[in-house]
């Protein structure tokens, strides 16, 4: 007689085995539902989606400002006005008077390169840049069809990006008031939001939405303070270029703006803040023998923007932006290669976006390993 | 002296209990744990909208022992049993909390692991306060925020002393059971 008895199974745990089966064949068929609903919808929410990110990034750099006013006693919906109106005239005044003067600096510069691509100073000036770079680099050849083309290709795609901003006013409109319905009542919809997660993952999701929430506005904050350092030191130190060696670089404020942006790039940003600078001091001055003699004020506009990033990464950064942004050099060149495909705008949005993403992903990832869920 | 017939005015007293603010369970529960003791009606229910409102099932885990605390637990309604884990055993009970009971406060203040594990031992309804919500009061009503960190202190504090008067207490249970065996 064998001593194996057969394994015998209960009808409870049957009945276990079939419910289970029951939920997760449920499960895995409205995700299939559920993705193939979005795939189909994605194209028609995709502006949505736009709209409430850009409104998500604009709540989170202006939450503080409305928190600080309702701890001192202000009601919430009169502190989010208050910032709002406070924050949208200066900026709304800025871009109503700001932006044609942009575009017009923006136009003047583009002609001029074109204007000044056909002169024979620049020809000659770019013979003699052929000739000496040569001796180091062999069959290094640069012509006044690429140079031009370069730069009026850059000015031109950002005059266009200026000029939709102008044309979208609705999106503009829309992205604000989603906005103020954030900044008022954001913390109401993400306790709701929150409160529908399972009591499983409730307490490692309302913590990593908490920490992802204050490294975002932290980084977001940090990234505007530098930009925003960044672009007054460099239209400072362009103003004082002009005004002590009389270096004739125009659109001043045009250059140290782009200067503050690409500073968000980091590595790269410092140098496609100071090519502008370069490429308008360049053309604006051919044939002046005296700026000749002064290399174009090309070495100055290098130094001045040196010390600039001395100033930006030894005083400003380390107390503003985040830890959390340390990028290796080569994920910050792949981003950009990324980026360029979309565009001027997504070159300088690449490295921030992936910042955004790192600081999420960080989180998720050290609040599932905390609650042992990976 | 006959005491007044007590005339009652139908319409009034209805009128008159709907002007009287409700207080919904929650706020109960709230306003009976130390922790939000020095707290006033209004400022509770404050606490109670930044709170969190869960419903547990039978056997359902509240949190696991070793699991990050990241908050504490306010019984509504239900029963709930504190968990040790012993390895290779059945996890012991060292307790079982009631209906206004509370536990896990002090993960208010530390993210350390829980020692031991929570589970609903029926359907039970939980008020969850949790330290993004105490961060986020002490930004946007710092008053608020505060008096909650003064009654963590003393609780705290009621705590340190208690194990310090325990300590004295073993210790000297320790000399004289040492004082004894050198005796022998």
């Amino acid at each position: 007689m064998s001593d194996q008895h057969p394994v015998r199974i209960d009808s409870q745990s049957v009945r276990f085995f079939h419910q289970n089966l029951f939920k997760t064949l449920v499960y895995f068929f409205a995700l299939i539902v559920v993705l193939a609903a979005m795939y189909k919808a994605l194209p028609l929410v995709m502006d949505a989606i736009f709209l409430i990110i850009i409104a998500t990034v604009l709540t989170a750099i202006l939450n503080p400002m409305v928190d600080r006013l309702e701890a001192s006693g202000i009601r919430r919906i009169w502190g989010a006005l208050i910032v709002f109106g406070g924050i949208f005239t200066i900026l709304g005044t800025g871009i109503v008077k700001g932006i044609p003067t942009m575009l017009g600096e923006i136009t003047r510069i583009k002609d001029m390169i074109q204007e000044q691509s056909t002169t024979d100073s620049l020809n000659s000036m770019i013979d003699n840049i052929n000739t000496k770079v040569s001796q180091v680099i062999p069959n290094f050849q640069l012509d006044t069809d690429t140079l031009s083309d370069l730069t009026a290709q850059f000015f031109g795609q950002l005059g266009s990006v200026l000029a939709g901003a102008l044309d979208t006013l609705a999106t503009i409109v829309f992205i604000l008031i989603i906005t103020i319905f954030f900044l008022i009542d954001g913390s109401k919809m993400m306790k709701r939001l929150i409160g529908m997660v399972p009591n499983r993952y409730f307490e490692m999701s309302l913590n990593i939405s908490y920490k992802t929430k204050k490294q975002l506005t932290n980084f977001l904050r940090g990234q505007l303070l530098a930009a925003l350092g960044v672009g007054i030191q460099s239209i400072i130190g362009l103003s004082l270029l002009n005004l002590i060696f009389d270096a004739n670089i125009s659109g001043v404020f045009l250059i140290g703006s782009i200067a503050g942006m690409a500073n968000m790039i980091p590595f790269v940003g410092p140098f496609m803040g100071m090519a502008p600078a370069i490429v308008v001091s360049l053309f604006n001055n051919l044939g002046d023998p005296i700026a000749a003699a002064s290399y174009y004020y090309i070495i100055h506009i290098i130094v001045m923007f040196l010390i600039v990033q001395m100033i930006d990464n030894n005083v400003i950064s380390p107390i503003v932006v985040s830890g959390s942004m340390e990028m290796h050099p080569l994920t910050v060149i792949l981003l950009i290669l990324v980026g360029s495909q979309v565009g001027v705008l997504g070159m300088f949005l690449a490295v921030p976006a992936w910042g955004i993403f790192k600081v999420i992903i960080q989180e998720v990832y050290s609040g599932l390993k905390g609650h042992h869920l990976i | 002296m006959t005491d007044k017939p007590k005339v009652s005015y139908p319409l009034f007293d209805s009128f008159k209990d709907k002007l009287k603010p409700r207080r919904s369970q929650a706020e109960i529960a709230l306003s009976q744990v130390n922790v939000f003791g020095r707290l006033t009606k209004h400022e509770i229910r404050i606490v109670e909208k930044n709170a969190h409102i869960r419903n547990f099932a039978p056997n359902e885990p509240i949190f696991k022992q070793g699991d990050p605390g990241n908050g504490m637990y306010i019984i509504i309604d239900g029963r709930v049993g504190i968990f040790l884990d012993i390895p290779n055993q059945e996890p012991k009970q060292l307790s079982e909390l009631h209906d206004g009971d509370f536990f896990g406060e002090i993960a208010l203040l530390d993210e350390s692991p829980r020692t031991a594990g929570a589970t609903a031992l029926e359907n039970s309804t939980i008020i969850g306060f949790y330290r993004p919500d105490l961060m986020d009061l002490l930004k946007i009503k710092p008053g608020i925020g505060s008096k909650i960190l003064l009654s963590l202190s003393e609780v705290l504090a009621t705590r340190l002393r208690s194990t310090n008067s325990e300590l004295v207490k073993v210790s000297r249970q320790l000399e004289e059971i040492l004082g004894q065996q050198d005796d022998e």
